[in-house]
Order: C-alpha cells, then structure tokens, then sequence
C-alpha cells in the first residue's frame, strides 16, 4: 500500500496528510486529522451523513478519492464556530429549534446548509427541501430542520 | 483487495500514455460516484485508476452552431445551466435528479454516460436529442451516435482505451420543446422505476412536426421508441393521439420491462403506456415556454 | 394550568451543543488504546449444515488477533428463549447467522481476514412462509428447544391469548359485523448512527463495555447470565453509554453482534471494536416483528362495538428477540383501543428461515393498529356510519377500566378527534371518491412507564456543589428525543435552580441507579417523577441550609459595609424570619425572603449560601443531595394478560387528506394533522419533534418502506432501494398537542415517543379508500397495489 502527501486547506488551515492513497477524504479527516463530526453512515454516498464542502460544493466524503483533495479548501462541521467557540448561525438554529435530535446526520445537514446559505441567503422551503434532499433523517421528519435553516438565513440577514 | 496507484493526468496525452502503460489493467474515474461504489462493494480494485477530475479543458457547455457538452461537465453544471433549462430541458431534468447534489456536484455526465446503467437518467433525454458522442483515443478520435453506443446493462461500445470527449447535441429545428420524467417511490435520491423522455416539435396548427420518444429501464438498454414516433408525426395533437401512442409504445414491439428486484414488469407497462401523453404535454409547454422568453 | 418558569418553555438543546460541533462522541468515534477491530462472517444459506469450517489461513493473515468459530466458545444459548447460540455450530437457520469472528488491528484486516475463512455448507430446504411452517409435516426449523427437549412443530412456546366477556353471544346480538385479513411486513428501524460496541476486560476479567442500549442495567443483567454460563460468573461488568445515534427499538436487547465482541476482547485480551456497516443494518439487524391478523368486529344499531376477535400469525423468524414479544403490547389497542366489551385475541409466533425481529417504535402497536383501525372504517361503512363518528361514538373516556384491566384515568381521545375532524376539514372533504379523500385513525398507548419487568422503576441521585451546579445522576439512556433538555427543566423548575445549573451524567452502571431503561415512552414520566421527588428533598435541604447561613452571611455584609462607610444606615432585617425556612424561596437559583423578594440584602445566589454550608468545618460539613428510587404503583400482567400496566395512557388521533393519481396509483399526502393527548408539555417543541419524526417513520411505513426477502435473504440492504422518506417528501403535517393534565405525571405530562408513529398507516389506508374506493390491507401500499385493486375494481376504464 502507497502513502501519498497530500496537501490542502482544512478549515482555513494549510494541512498536509500522509494517507495510503487508497483512502478517501472521510477517512483520511476521520483517521488522519481525528475530525470525527463527518460520520459514515452508509459508505456509498446514499445518506449524506459524510457530507463536507469542497470549494464551498457539498460533497460525500465517502466517495471521494483523497488524491483529488490537493489544492482545494475543506470545509468540515469542525470548522464552522468561530475560533472564539461562537456558534455560526445554522449551529445555533439547529439547538434552538431542535433541528437535531440524535445528532448523527447533523453534521452533514448543518454542511449541506451551509453551502446553500452561502449561496441564496434568503432560500424558499423548497430550496431548503431541495439541498438537504441528499441528507438522510429518521428522527426528526425534517420540520424542524427546515425551519432551523429558515431561522438561520434569517439571523444571518439581521447581522 | 484493494490496492490501486492513482494517477492525475493534466491533458488527454497524458490519459493516452497511462493507458498504454497499464493497458487493461486501468480503470478511468471521474466524479468517482460510481467507480469509488463498485470498489468498495466488490472488495477489488484495478491496479490503477487514471482520473479524468483535473481535465479541465473537457469542461463546457456551448453553443457552436450545436451543442457541445463537454464529457467532464458535472450534472450540477448542467442542472445550473440557463441554457440547458430552456433548450434541453430534458437534459435539465434528468442531470438535474441524479443521486442528490453532493453526488451531482463532482458526477460528470461522461460517467453517466459511459456507466451506461440501463437507468441512467441522461441517456434518454440525450437519446430523443440524436447526440453523438465522441470518443477519442491514442489511436485517434471517433464519433458515435448515442443510438448506437449502448449494447447492454453497463455495455457500450467504447474501447478500454477509448475516452469519451464531448457529447454533440444537434440543435433541434422548429418550435422544439422536451421533457423527462423520472418514475421513482420517492421525491430523492432514486433510481427510476421507468425512464420517459420525449421531445416534440408542433407546427402553428398544432400538427406533430417532429416527435422523439425514449425510454429508460424498459430493455436492456436506452432505447428510442421509432413506431411511435413515426405514428405520431404529421398528425394533429391530441389527447386520444397521445394515448395511442401510448398504449403502441408499451407493446411488446416496442419495449420489454422486466420484473426486478425494484419493479414488476406489468407495471413499469403500464407507466410506459400512461406516462407518454403527460410527458408529452410537458415537452408540448417546454416548447411554449421558450416563445415566451 | 400553572405557568411556570419553565416547564411549558421551549427550552434549547443547550445541553446538547457537541451535535451541531461535531464533537459528540458515537460509537464509531470511540477509540481506545490498542483497540482491535472485529468483523463477523455470516451464512451464504439460509438453513445449511456446515460442513466444515477451515480459518488456517485467516488465523495466518498478519494483523489477525483470533479468529472465533462456534467450536472455539463454550456454545451458550442466549436469547429471549434462548434460542441461539453465539457462533453457530454445525448448522445455520438464516442468512444472518454468524458462523466466526475475527478481531485485527485494522478493520481492512479483519475484512480481509473473513475472506480466507473457508466454510462448507451442505444447503437443506428452507421455510419462508409461516403458513407453511405452521402445517403439520412442515419440517422443523429447531429440532430442539433450549431446555434440550425435542420440538413437535415450529410453534413457539408463547401463551399469547386474551379472551374477555362472551364473543360467541356478542356476535349473535351484533347488527352488524365484518371481517378482514390485514398484514404487515419486515421495515428496517433506519437509525442512521450504525450498531457497534467496543468490550474490555482489565486483569482480573472485569468487563467494561461501552455501547449504545437503551436498557444500561438489562444489558448488565444479560451479560451477567451469559458471564455465569461461561466461567466468569460474578465478574464485574460495567456497561456505558457513548452518544447515541438513534434507537427506534434496536437497543432493547442485548444482539449476537454484542457477545461476539465480548468473546473476541477475552480471547485477545485487548479492547475490540465492532462496528456495523450499512448494509449489516439491513441484512444483520433484527426488524420490526411482520404480522398477519384475521380480525373481526361487531356493533350493535347504534354503532356501538360490541366485540373484537383478532387472531394474528408472526413470523418469527429462525431465533427469538423482541418481536416475539410484541403480542404483549398488541393486546393493548386490541383490548382497549376504543371501548368493546367482548375481546379475544391470540398470536402465533411460528418459526422459519427468515430473519428474526427485535422492537421497533411502537413495538406491535403499529402492527395491530392498522388491522383494528382498518376494521374499525369497514364496520363504520357497514352500519352506515360516517368513521369520525363511529371513533366518536365509541371513545375512550376519563375513569374507565378496559377488558385487559387497564386503568383509564386522563383521556383526550374526543378533543383529539374533534380537533382532527376539523383541521382537516373532515366533514367538506369525506365521501367525494374523486381521487381526494380524508381519514383517520387512533391510538392507545401506554405513557406512564410499562410494567414488564418486575420492577418498572428509575433511581436518580442529584447532587448540587459549593458553586452551585447540579448534577444529575440517572440510570436511563438517552437516542436524540432530547431527555437532558426535559429533565433539565423539570429539575430546574423544581429546584428553583436554570436549566443551565444542571449537568447529566446517564447510562453507567458504576454510578448510577437502576433504571428498567428508556422504553415504553416512559422516560419523561418515570425519571421525571423520580427527578421531583429527589428535587423536594434537595430543596429542603438547601433551604435549612440557607436559613442557617443567611443570617451570618447578611451580618456579614453589614459589618463589612459599615467598616467602609461610618455614615452607613444598617437595614432593619428581621433577622428571625430569615431563620425559618418556610419564608425562603428560590428561583434561577437566588434565595430569597418570600414577603420581600427585591429587597437586596435579604437574596443572594444559592452558590453564595452553598459554598458557606459545605464544608464548613469539623463535625459540620454536609452535602446537599437526594437519591430516589420511584416505582409507580402500577401491575405486571397477570397469566390472563390483564393487569394495569402503566400508570396512565396516550391517546391521539391522526387524520390525513390524500389524493391519488388512478393511472399510477401513486398517493400523494396532502395534509396530515397528529393530535396528541400529552397531559402536559413540557416542552412543545420538543414534543412536536417527537411527533414529526413519528409521522414520518409512519408515513414510510404505510408508503414505500419494506425490506425485500426472497427466500431469507435481504435484497434490498442499502438506502438505494430500501426507501426511507427524504426531505423532498414533503409531507405537510401540523401536531396538535392536546394538554389536559395527568394528576400522575411530572407536571402533567405523558409519554410520547411512540404514539406518534402508531396511526399513521390506517389514517392512510383509510384516505385512500375514501379517496378512490379502494381499500388496501397490506401494507406497505405501493403504487403497484393501488393500481392492480384500482384495475380489479375498474377493470379496462382504469387507464381513461
């Protein structure tokens, strides 16, 4: 098994991983950097739980090649609160409006989130809908996630 | 086991040179979507993978008379694309419900392509649009009509070292509008159950120009539909029309939907039969649509 | 109704901020020091012998630590009735069954590991129907039960009969009766944080395992007997809880996969991880119990019932979890939902070569509610009666015991209807068959703990430090329903402390009390109660503490400020009264005089008094803490399943409007209105979180969710083509939550985690047929049986 350096931006940060090349992104911020909010869910891309942001994209961490993470900025849930531990907008919506609940698809749909916030900071519910449509939840039927989302574009206006 | 090198090629001789080195024993990966799949179920690895991700010269939507849809182009792209929503819209329709957005953000629709799922949401919007497909290798560069390139479940007729380039598009003429539906159990993250796509063309008097059916998960392959599309052109639309078209296209002539594991045949006949006429009316408003931009 | 500060609030999930930081730690992130990874080989068949098993070349695979077949562990029978050993020997009965294990330093190793296992199997014909199995020379699943004795058929040894009041004479004097076959199959729980554990045994075989239960001191209990059997009987085991990433019903039982792991940590000496994949969710975890009921109902002119008999037939698969036991949980709303004088009710769990079933969410309420709440429409169209009407006629009510013994004491099923009826518009929508319908459906459901074990009790300690923070030591677990939230704020409310004094410490063993474990929807009510009853003795407690203190405290201060200031006026303070504590209040956590609670000097922080009164010196230090154990006054169910078995019940109504599209038979959801009988909310938005979650997981169940056996092998094992509902599948639902008290619970309140997914099939059912006339009774109702009854009824007019 071949080891490759793979250098990056993680979270702001330049990082360089030594990873066997083998591994993917989810693996190498699980295994390599101990960043365990990225969760596998299902291995294969059909739940989201992985779900990080590549140049500000949503991607499954689970199916993407480590090798192709060279150069490019890594956004994960760990990156997300401000270094002074306040919360980004999306994180605190979700605990006031118990957008989570058992918390293992939080990650990713906080992610999922983020990335069309950063987009279409006033979004429709059926924008809403639309981009966590690849995050899985069983526990909280998505109302409330919805409306933490909603609620978050609207915290994020009133800044 | 897996155990593979992964190599980046910048440019197409590079892709040429590394298949020449490792010959059969490489496999091409784009977005990953579906290589980093097959990989991690099978337990078992080609000994290399050639990345096509860093060509970006592959990576274009364009209007140069006809279209050129470059190979690496993801479906976000093209689901992001104005010009992919109003003059192929079934292609917007079908790039735009493959897997969810984080799998359409890196998938290209080379891979969709290439992948040749008998499912394969592009392949039957690109299949009424008469496509052709180019494929180019150290060899040279050949082009394939989309009609042709499909042999079987996950069965084209690209060589092992052949990559698919470009993806042409011929500009439909007339009042031209289209449509896909996407049969699934749920609003996300499906395979289709049935694939329906269907481009339409209407003179002023509403008399059928140009008709194209396709369908997917219907055969082994894509397939176009040409006794229903011959039945339809030069009539006047209408309701009954489009039903018989219907009830034809979901003869056995016509298609043979089998039972699997995620559907029973009978039924995916009969959506083939109901589905035609209301896919039809929506490619009929897409046409309309566009006048009105 | 009180206000209060905050019980009733919306209360954040403060207490639960590592979720959205990604600093929670699940199962899969748990990571110990030399940690091994261990991996199970599964059957290729679904009833085999083996043959011979040959792990010579696993056992030699660098980086393998042991390799376990059945022949290598003392073969122990575990289970519910004990039915299955560990690792099987010599003979496997269902695709699931685990046939060797292996623990490596990576988990690519272990994999690889199970590869080079070489098993021989010499494949025997399967039984998959259990009407099959149930036939006189069907062949025997088990040749013998636990207790070594030889099996006469695959009928397991279940006493599951109900009977009450006279159904032979009650159908004689019925106006009206019908009949119905109703069937439910296999779903998947779906949480989406995978099973796993990680065991370690220290020195002297002492085990900690950490893992995700919902029954810390069962599992305990379970590892216990399975410790005796194997020559560590009296070791000590300490079970611990990581964060968990969902249960559903899947952490009831203590699974093959757990004592698997203990075996390989003690034959490696090392702590072992197993951690399943996706696809062992699907094909390695045991579902929800599948379900056939005949099931017949009467009424009288009227309308009302009259009797109810329900003969029911549960696959129960080739060994014996939960799901054998739902038919205990089914005699509930098959006795009590609504009120019939004449019931009988009987199950037959019978054994086959398919996978086995655990609880799911509602554990068999889902199940048997479909098939009353299916029969309860068609006896409605029966006797001409509109259905709402027919629910309405025959509520339950306030102070009614039903035929299983149940005591009735708050019930808002009538506001639960009505509130139904209107918001979805019941009496403008109904009866139109023009492809819009509406229906509904209810529910009975216990909500004040379940008595089924003996003891049905939590123990709670809570302790309060010199600064003021509370802790909360509790026996119960916790799988995302927000339980830290609503115990915060009940201890909060009752302490007089805030919600963010308090800090929890749940789910081990070595600290904390027993608890029967978060089940039954009984978490809030029990350890709410037992939180209350621990409260009041630590407010006392703090109080005395405060009437001693505050005193010298105020003379303290006085002094000090006087010193600073000679034109300083000292305040007349009453000096006496302050020393009673009855005239001393708290709230968010500042004492102060009850007849003058702004002046300044006469209130300080509790930490202020605290930090005074502990420690105080020889002789005179104390600490502030209580320790309860509640055991509501409830019964286990007596040999005739009759007993009260929870304090007081859930009750809820769900109605839906649908449309359905005739040439696809596809059902769209148009509207959905869940009322729910609660007693008191402590927390609303939580509890609509609750609902939500469970409307959902219904939904899917009445829709599109079902696992695809052919012939004992799971065949659709992924999300891919095991459809759980995305957020695109948007169904437009609005929770109503009807508060009418419960004198019982903790400030009102009953259970609801459960009620919420139980109607939701037949209120579907029940919309589609007053939509298109079209009633089917097996669920889950796809598009493909909507259009083959569509076409039966319509025949070639269904594709007009």
């Amino acid at each position: 098994m071949n080891n490759i350096d793979v250098k990056f931006n993680l979270n702001g940060e330049p990082v360089t991983a030594v990873v066997p090349v083998t591994w993917t992104l989810l693996r190498t911020l699980r295994e390599y950097f101990e960043l365990t909010g990225a969760k596998e869910g299902c291995g294969v891309g059909e739940c989201g739980a992985c779900t990080v942001l590549i140049d500000g994209e949503s991607v499954n961490a689970c199916l993407y090649p480590v090798p192709e993470i060279e150069g490019k900025n890594v956004q994960t849930i760990e990156g997300l609160a401000h270094p002074d531990g306040t919360l980004d907008p999306i994180q605190q919506a979700f605990i006031e409006n118990n957008g989570v609940q058992c918390g293992y698809c939080t990650s990713g749909m906080i992610m999922s989130a983020k990335a069309l916030l950063e987009k279409n900071p006033q979004p429709a519910e059926s924008d809403i809908r639309n981009a966590i449509s690849g995050n899985i939840c069983r526990c909280t039927g998505y109302v409330q996630i919805v409306e933490s989302i909603a609620m978050a574009a609207n915290m994020q206006e009133e800044k | 086991m897996i155990n593979y090198t992964y190599h980046k090629p910048a440019d197409l001789a590079e892709v040429f040179g590394l298949l020449e080195q490792h010959g059969a024993k490489a496999e091409l990966i784009a977005g990953g979507t579906d290589v980093m799949v097959y990989i991690k179920q099978s337990n078992h690895s080609a000994e290399a993978l050639i990345s096509l991700r860093n060509l970006d010269d592959l990576c274009y939507i364009q209007d140069n008379g006809d279209y050129h849809i470059g190979a690496l182009t993801t479906h976000r792209m093209l689901e992001q694309s104005d010009l992919i929503q109003t003059e192929l819209t079934a292609l917007y329709q079908g790039a735009s419900q493959v897997g969810s957005i984080q799998v359409r953000n890196v998938a290209t629709l080379g891979g969709n392509i290439c992948n040749a799922a008998p499912s394969a949401d592009t392949a039957a919007p690109l299949m009424i649009m008469d496509a052709r497909l180019v494929l180019q290798s150290s060899r040279g560069e050949r082009e394939v009509a989309i009609q042709d390139f499909f042999v079987g479940p996950s069965e084209t007729v690209k060589e092992w070292d052949e990559i698919l380039t470009d993806i042409i598009v011929p500009k439909p003429k007339g009042n031209f509008g289209s449509a896909y539906h996407k049969h699934s159990r749920r609003k996300a993250m499906n395979l289709p159950i049935i694939g329906v796509a269907i481009g339409l063309s209407l003179s002023a008097e509403s008399v059928i120009d140009d008709a194209r059916i396709a369908l997917t998960v219907a055969a082994p392959t894509p397939i176009r539909v040409p006794l229903a599309e011959e039945y339809l052109i030069g009539k006047t639309l209408s309701d009954d029309l489009l039903k018989e078209a219907g009830e034809m296209a979901s003869s056995p002539e016509c298609c043979s939907p089998r039972d699997s594991l995620r559907c029973e045949g009978w039924y995916r006949e009969d959506m083939v039969r109901i589905l035609i006429p209301r896919v039809a009316k929506e490619a009929v408003a897409n046409a309309n649509k566009k006048d009105i931009q | 109704m009180t206000k209060h500060r905050y019980v009733g609030q919306n209360y954040p999930r403060t207490h639960e901020t590592e979720k959205v930081t990604g600093k929670a730690v699940y199962i899969d992130d748990l990571k110990l020091p030399g940690m091994l990874y261990g991996k199970i080989l599964y059957s290729s068949y679904a009833n085999a012998k083996i043959k011979r098993i040959d792990t010579s070349r696993a056992k030699e695979l660098p980086g393998v630590r042991a390799v376990l077949t059945g022949e290598d562990i003392p073969e122990v029978r575990v289970g519910f009735i004990k039915d299955q050993t560990v690792l099987k020997k010599g003979r496997v009965r269902q695709f699931r069954d685990e046939v060797a294990a292996v623990a490596a330093i990576t988990p690519d190793i272990a994999q690889a590991a199970l590869d080079l296992i070489e098993v021989e199997y010499e494949e025997l014909p399967g039984l998959f129907d259990p009407y099959e199995a149930l036939q006189k020379d069907a062949p025997l699943v088990h040749e013998i039960d636990a207790r070594g004795r030889p099996m006469r058929s695959n009928i397991l040894p279940l006493p599951w009969q109900f009977s009450a009041g006279d159904i032979e004479k009650a159908r004689q004097e019925s106006a009206f009766t019908v009949k119905d076959r109703v069937s439910t199959t296999w779903v998947n729980q779906c949480c989406m944080g995978p099973s796993g554990c990680v065991a370690e045994f220290d020195t002297h075989n002492n085990l900690t395992f950490y893992s995700q239960t919902n029954v810390v001191f069962g599992a305990k209990q379970r590892i216990a007997d399975y410790f005796a059997k194997i020559g560590l009987g009296g070791k000590k085991i300490r079970v611990r809880n990581t964060v968990v990433g969902g249960s559903f019903g899947t952490k009831l039982d203590t699974d093959i996969y757990e004592f698997i792991c203990i075996q390989l940590a003690l034959k490696t000496r090392k702590p072992v991880k197993i951690l399943f994949t996706r696809e062992e969710e699907f094909k390695a975890l045991p579902p929800r119990q599948p379900a056939v009921f005949d099931i017949e109902q009467g009424c009288d002119e009227s309308g009302r019932l009259t009797f109810r008999h329900v003969e029911a037939v549960l696959d129960n698969g080739a060994y014996t979890s939960w799901g054998a036991t739902t038919p205990s949980v089914m005699m509930m709303p098959i006795s009590s939902l609504y009120r019939v004088p004449n019931v009988f009710f009987k199950a037959t769990c019978v054994y086959t070569n398919n996978i086995y079933a655990q609880a799911m969410r509602g554990y068999g309420n889902p199940q048997a509610t479909f098939a009353v709440e299916t029969s309860m429409d068609r006896l409605a169209e029966a006797a001409g009666i509109d259905p709402a009407e027919f629910r309405y006629i025959n509520r339950n009510q306030s102070n009614e015991q039903t035929p299983m013994n149940l005591k009735i004491t708050t019930c808002g099923l009538a506001e639960c209807i009505q509130e139904v009826k209107k918001k979805i518009a019941w009496d403008q929508k109904r009866g139109k068959q023009n492809g819009r319908g509406v229906g509904m459906a209810s529910l009975i459901h216990v909500a004040g703990g379940a008595r089924v074990y003996k003891s049905d009790g939590h123990g709670i300690r809570i302790k309060v430090d010199d600064e003021g923070h509370v802790d909360v030591i509790s026996g119960g677990t916790d799988q995302g329903q927000g339980s830290f939230t609503v115990l915060a704020q009940i201890i909060a409310e009752a302490l007089g402390f805030r919600p963010e004094d308090i800090s929890f410490n749940i789910a081990d063993t070595a600290l904390a009390l027993w608890d029967a474990g978060t089940h039954a929807s009984r978490h809030t009510f029990i350890a709410g109660n037992a939180a209350l009853k621990a409260c009041q003795k630590v407010r006392r407690q703090i109080m005395e503490m405060a009437a001693k203190q505050m005193p010298k405290l105020i003379q303290m201060t006085i002094k000090r400020q006087s010193r600073k200031d000679p034109d300083f006026q000292p305040p007349d303070i009453d000096f006496s009264l302050l020393s009673d504590p009855n005239n001393l209040d708290i709230q968010e956590r500042r004492i102060f005089l009850k007849s003058d609670p702004d002046n300044p000097y006469c209130s300080m922080d509790a930490s202020t008094v605290l930090r005074q009164g502990l420690h105080v010196g020889t002789g005179e230090s104390q600490t502030i803490m209580a320790e309860v154990f509640y055991d509501p006054p409830t019964e286990m169910l007596d040999r005739q399943f009759k007993g009260n078995y929870s304090m007081t019940y859930a009750f809820g109504t769900t109605g839906v409007e649908v449309e359905v599209d005739k040439q696809t038979g596809e059902v769209s959801i148009l509207n959905m209105v869940a009322a729910h009988d609660v007693g008191k909310a402590i927390n609303p938005t939580l509890i609509k979180g609750q609902i939500y979650g469970a409307v959902y997981t219904g939904s899917g169940y009445a829709l599109t969710e079902e696992i695809k056996l052919q012939k004992g092998k799971v065949m659709n094992p992924n999300f891919r083509d095991y459809k759980i509902l995305t957020a695109k599948d948007d169904i437009p639902i609005e929770a109503v939550i009807v508060e009418l008290g419960d004198a019982d619970g903790p400030y009102g309140a009953k259970g609801i985690g459960e009620p919420g997914l139980v109607p939701t099939a037949p209120a579907i059912a029940n919309a589609i047929y007053d939509a298109i006339g079209v009633r089917i009774t097996e669920l889950p109702i796809t598009p493909e049986k909507v259009l083959d009854a569509i076409k039966t009824k319509e025949g070639d007019a269904w594709c007009e």
